[in-house]
């Protein structure tokens, strides 16, 4: 599948259908996202679900892909892209971070034991051309356990847990839609600055919330969490209640635009009504 | 300790619908439980879920949202969002482990001084059966 890829972005680039690359190069061992611009250079190209998503937009508050559409308009830019990354484009593009019309996705699937290893619901994009796709793992397993218990039990849980939070922001940080500039998880009148644990469960709350109509489950936050907290059992159940109240789910139609950002519904959450 | 249990309730109440349904109630002379601390908003679309988890967070037993009609909003569609915001809210407060039903949104419009003080009387004796807070000291 690599060298297909490979003799397939060659072509792409040598015929100038695009002009640049976003993908995985190979150096003296290690292997780091890279913009390849020559077609000689996509012999390093490696392709590999394994590694993070490059899209983080920390440090710069920017994913690399906004910072270089704006320092070059009109750039075509091919990405190379397994489901979650192709996801994380979407849901930019919705937010008008980047211009989707200006993206190529160059989608590969990844496979089963991949998709078993990060818990993926869709390990495969939806501009599908290399690899063949396997299907998902179902959401509701990752919570079914925590939501079978008592409310007293849970709230345990979750103190122990989020009172493991050392504070490193890396959960944001890893995130490819944490694209704020101004993040509330930095302010003093939310978070009480120089203390640890933060407050239960003020901290994390936020990031929560923020991310229930954004998350694109790549699973990011979990993997850099230094404590090992469970962050995807409260996303994937957010996830699933988006989807059971408003019909929605981030990251699949670039079209469709979140519920909780427009009010221009005339009657909205008209079942829901009567519950609350 | 179960019995003489009083809760405390913070009350968000939009100036234009909810807090003149108070002040009628007042007026009126109609009976309604003194646990509410009523905090008045321009409007419930102006109360951040930061808002709700803080005030559960520092000792509240119930948060109450009050706000006008659907459609009869001051500012159009304020309180479209406070009821999705509170759509997610509710899930994610049960499952950080505290029931939802300690969050309750209801709109109350701004001639409907009795219909305040029963739904404040039916929300005080709710939080009194669910008891205090287990967020209170944590």
């Amino acid at each position: 599948m690599e060298d297909e890829i490979r003799r397939h972005c060659k072509g792409l680039l040598s015929e100038k259908k695009i002009d640049v690359i976003w993908g995985l190069r190979e150096k003296d061992g290690f292997v780091a996202p890279y913009l390849f611009q020559n077609p000689e250079e996509l012999d390093s190209l490696v392709v590999s679900s394994k590694y993070p998503l490059s899209f983080t937009c920390r440090p710069s508050k920017e994913t690399i892909l906004s910072i270089l559409q704006k320092k070059k308009p009109g750039l075509k830019i091919g990405v190379i892209a397994r489901g979650c990354d192709e996801r994380a484009l979407i849901e930019l593009a919705k937010s008008e971070q980047i211009n989707l019309d200006l993206i190529e996705i160059i989608g590969f699937a990844c496979d089963r034991e991949q998709a078993q290893e990060c818990v993926c619901f869709k390990p495969f994009p939806q501009n599908l051309k290399f690899g063949t796709k396997v299907e998902g793992i179902a959401e509701e397993k990752a919570f079914q356990d925590l939501m079978a218990t008592e409310l007293k039990g849970r709230l345990k849980f979750w103190h122990d847990q989020l009172s493991k939070c050392i504070k490193c922001y890396g959960c944001r940080n890893a995130c490819p839609m944490c694209f704020c500039k101004d993040c509330r998880m930095e302010q003093s009148v939310y978070t009480e600055t120089g203390w640890l644990p933060p407050e239960f469960p003020l901290f994390q709350f936020v990031r929560f919330y923020h991310m229930a109509d954004r998350c694109i489950e790549c699973g990011e936050c979990e993997k850099a969490c230094p404590m090992d907290i469970p962050l995807r059992k409260i996303t994937k159940y957010l996830r699933s209640k988006m989807k059971e109240i408003f019909g929605y789910q981030a990251g699949l139609d670039p079209k469709q635009k979140s519920p909780i950002l427009t009010t221009l519904d005339e009657d909205p959450l008209k079942e829901f009504q009567d519950e609350i | 300790m179960a019995n003489n249990f009083e809760p405390q309730i913070v009350g968000f109440l939009c100036n234009w619908c909810t807090y003149v349904a108070a002040d009628l109630a007042g007026v009126a002379r109609l009976q309604y439980p003194p646990n509410v601390r009523v905090i008045r908003m321009m409007c419930s679309g102006a109360v951040s879920p930061l808002y709700i988890i803080s005030a559960l967070k520092k000792g509240a037993d119930g948060v109450f949202i009050g706000g006008c009609h659907i459609g009869d909003c001051h500012y159009q569609r304020g309180n479209h969002s406070t009821l999705k915001r509170v759509a997610i809210v509710k899930p994610l407060l049960e499952a950080l482990g505290i029931d939802s039903r300690r969050l309750r949104l209801e709109w109350i419009s701004a001639s409907e001084g009795p219909q305040f003080s029963k739904v404040l009387a039916e929300f005080v004796d709710q939080i009194k059966e669910l008891g205090p807070n287990p967020l209170k000291g944590t």
